[in-house]
């Protein structure tokens, strides 16, 4: 197997997310082994090699980061991750890819909906912005992979697939075909020696301050046409759907695993009568704001649904049409375990909470 | 009939693109020029990448005419892991201070030893971190003054200095390791020596190379410049000895 | 055609190798499948269960199931959470060598003895694999030939010694329903 699409084949979101990125060139993986991430590490240490890529291992997750840092600098498609307490380690390093201009996918395979602040807020240090694509299953988490890859060559950024335990290990039968998502440059900016002794070396740098013989922006320059680029991302990238949301009355908002299990309580009680529709943003990062607004315009009750303590909340509070109909029925429920979601997640509850809130 | 004597202190090879700022006295301009000798003797400018961490050697990366990834404080060895295992055919390099090296990089660079990663990894080493004004390191000697040491490192509260190289030394994986100083015009031939002979090892693909560099810092020590090679030799080389470490990680 | 089944009992690996025998074997014959799971933190003797969604076109499934047709209950213990969700007259097939196919209520139970079938194929370990045959022969939905291919698939290296036994009680399974 060289790369070549494998057949239909029954695989977790962990073995399909790495078909995925191989179909999309991924060439470079590193990351530290923790739940329920881990699968992702195991599937890429086997694949990689086999199409002629690296896997490593790394001794924690700063240095996963930074070795896929390396490799973006080099050129090649690399990708990291862990789950949002190992993300938490490589915050800092994030930020430095983002003023670096490298591009880097980084997987976030989360163990509940609590790092959505982590995501779109982010944790490192300067002005920058992080593409964030939640799907809701494993099917859309195998679109992403291969979208991520090229939107973080695209903007030369760090981007993120915001997963979960139900995608990371519920198993689909998927084709994972490459897709093509069109042309972009070559990446001259990339490390390879060739320019050293020329007066002209390449230099990767957050401060971009050049060499003397050849001055950089510095980092005024820099750091301004950086923010100035994620603006341009905010206004082109937002990604959203809806479902079922003419003439809804009560819109619910939700994402990911979340917005899967919400579509299905909406077909629900609409067959029962009731005027609801979902929204749902793809990209957590932009937040489809402009989208929000348009789908909330005729809605009497906007109902936010995660599962953690309101953060998605804020998003909502921000760009619903009208701000005072906006009420929170998400929480936090954890499973026994502390590793997965709680008993929250599930039809009937969710059912139970939107129909309260429109009683 | 002799020649005339000839100021060599301005010579300088022409990768080097233009003047430092750093202290008179400093050793790190030394270690720079001679690193780049090396590299323009080897022929192999045109495939080197450095992987330079932060430190006052941070400013090297303007004048340095080698392709450079500046990275996070302590994380260039593991930038450079991903660099060599995409890249083979390119010759990487870091270029670590001690506070870099040896405090927030400690476990990147013996990960990287003990991986037998086949890069070079430099480290200058002045016993204190010189960028944001001279504060202890984990590598600052027994009665050194910092300004978080004010009285000299005292065993009992500031414990002990980790001689990094031995560590690296002990790993499998590791196939040279040494110790040079630019305090004298001999060490400065011998530590070019090394650095020589650590890329060597690295173009024949031997696994894992540390070069440690012994450099003056007055400024950091409160002496006078002319005096940091006096006191290098008194105080770091006691605690670190120069020449190559025999290698004990192999089987 | 659609199916949905929960299976539960009690961990170690059984129930989720079952689940995933028959998840694969549904891809392996061209139809697409679903398999979520969930158990508890133990290594042995906590609850296991696992969701199995079958149909022969593209399908999207909650991964928590919030109705089934169908239960494969293997134990009394930890049965709650596919007997809530079975839908009314729906299927229950029951390893009623150890669970009492009496305490079910609507449902369509078929007591399968699958223990004891088990010893008698002289496959002990395998009554997970003695239901598994029963269940795709009530409800057609593979052949018994396409569950051991999975199983095959499935086992690792060093359980190979198990093939021919779980080959045994799948039809030891498909045998049972079949008789009746």
């Amino acid at each position: 197997m060289n790369g070549t699409v494998p057949a239909r084949q029954l695989l977790d979101g962990c073995a399909a997310i790495t078909e995925s990125a191989i179909a999309a060139g991924c060439r470079f993986f590193a990351g530290y082994p923790m739940s329920p991430f881990t699968g992702l590490l195991e599937n890429m240490s086997r694949r990689l090699p086999q199409v002629g890529g690296h896997c490593l291992n790394a001794e924690s997750e700063i240095e996963a980061v930074n070795m896929a840092l390396g490799a973006a600098a080099a050129g090649v498609r690399a990708a990291t991750g862990s789950c949002g307490q190992g993300l938490a380690l490589m915050q800092e390093t994030i930020a430095e890819l983002a003023l670096n201009e490298l591009p880097l996918v980084i997987v976030n395979m989360a163990r509940n909906q609590q790092d959505y602040f982590q995501a779109t807020r982010g944790g490192g240090w300067g002005d920058y912005r992080t593409i964030t694509l939640a799907p809701k299953d494993v099917p859309e988490a195998v679109e992403h992979a291969q979208l991520l890859f090229h939107l973080a060559d695209r903007y030369r950024a760090p981007v993120l697939l915001y997963g979960d335990p139900l995608i990371a290990q519920t198993h689909v039968s998927v084709d994972v075909a490459a897709r093509d998502f069109g042309q972009l440059p070559a990446k001259d900016w990339a490390l390879d020696g060739t320019s050293g002794g020329t007066g002209h070396s390449r230099q990767i740098w957050t401060w971009a301050m050049g060499k003397v013989s050849a001055p950089g922006p510095g980092p005024d320059r820099h750091w301004r046409a950086v923010a100035a680029k994620f603006e341009q991302i905010a206004r082109d990238e937002a990604r959203s759907e809806t479902h079922q949301i003419d003439g809804a009355e009560t819109v619910v908002v939700a994402f990911g695993s979340a917005g899967l299990f919400v579509e299905h309580v909406v077909d629900e009680l609409r067959a029962d009568g009731h005027r609801v529709g979902l929204f749902r943003p793809v990209t957590l990062w932009p937040f489809p704001g402009a989208d929000l607004a348009v789908a909330t315009r005729n809605a009497s009750r906007v109902l936010v649904f995660e599962l953690n303590a309101g953060q998605m909340l804020d998003d909502v509070r921000q760009f619903a049409h009208d701000r005072g109909v906006v009420r929170f029925i998400g929480g936090v429920s954890i499973h026994a375990s502390g590793l997965s979601f709680g008993p929250l997640l599930d039809a009937a509850p969710i059912r139970s909470r939107i129909l309260e809130a429109t009683a | 009939m002799t020649e005339a004597p000839r100021l060599v202190a301005r010579d300088r090879p022409e990768l080097i693109l233009g003047d430092h700022g750093l202290c008179p006295g400093c050793g790190e301009p030394v270690a720079l020029r001679i690193l780049l000798e090396v590299l323009e003797e080897l022929d192999i400018v045109r495939r080197s990448i450095g992987v330079v961490g932060h430190g006052c050697y941070g400013s090297f990366v303007q004048i340095m005419d080698v392709e450079v990834l500046q990275c996070l404080h302590g994380r260039a060895p593991s930038c450079a892991t991903g660099i060599k295992r995409v890249r083979p055919g390119t010759v990487v390099f870091t270029m670590q201070g001690d506070g870099d090296m040896v405090n927030e990089g400690l476990q990147e660079v013996l990960h990287t030893a003990a991986r037998g990663e086949n890069v070079t990894c430099i480290l200058l080493n002045n016993g204190v971190f010189g960028d944001t004004g001279g504060h202890q390191t984990a590598t600052t000697v027994v009665g050194q003054r910092t300004k978080t040491s004010l009285d000299g490192r005292n065993p009992e509260t500031h414990g002990y200095p980790i001689p990094v190289a031995d560590l690296a030394a002990s790993l499998a994986g590791v196939c040279y390791v040494a110790r040079g100083a630019v305090s004298t015009a001999g060490g400065v031939a011998r530590t070019k020596r090394m650095l020589r002979c650590a890329f060597e090892h690295q173009l024949a693909g031997h696994g894992f190379g540390l070069v440690e560099i012994l450099t003056m810092c007055p400024t950091g020590w409160f002496v006078p410049a002319g005096s940091g090679p006096d006191y290098l030799t008194s105080s770091l080389e006691a605690a670190y000895p120069l020449g190559e470490l025999p290698l004990r990680g192999h089987a | 055609m659609r199916d949905e089944v929960i299976i539960t009992g009690i961990g170690g690996q059984g129930i989720q190798l079952m689940a995933k025998t028959l998840a694969l074997a549904a891809t392996r014959t061209g139809l697409h499948a679903m398999l979520a799971s969930d158990f508890g933190g133990e290594m042995r003797g906590g609850p296991s269960q696992a969701s199995v969604v079958v149909d022969d076109e593209q399908l999207r499934s909650l991964p928590i199931l919030p109705a089934a047709r169908s239960a494969v209950v293997m134990h009394h213990k930890h049965s709650a959470f596919a007997l809530d969700r079975l839908v009314p007259g729906g299927l229950a097939v029951v390893n009623s060598s150890v669970a009492d196919p009496a305490a079910i209520g609507d449902a369509e139970v078929v007591a399968i003895p699958a223990v004891d079938i088990a010893r008698a194929a002289d496959a002990p370990n395998a009554a997970g694999f003695v239901m598994l045959g029963a269940y795709v022969t009530l409800r057609q939905l593979v052949g018994v030939a396409a569950l051991g291919d999975a199983m095959r698939e499935l086992v690792p290296p060093y359980r190979a010694q198990h093939v021919a036994a779980n080959l045994r009680a799948l039809d030891a399974g498909a045998g049972a329903v079949l008789a009746e």
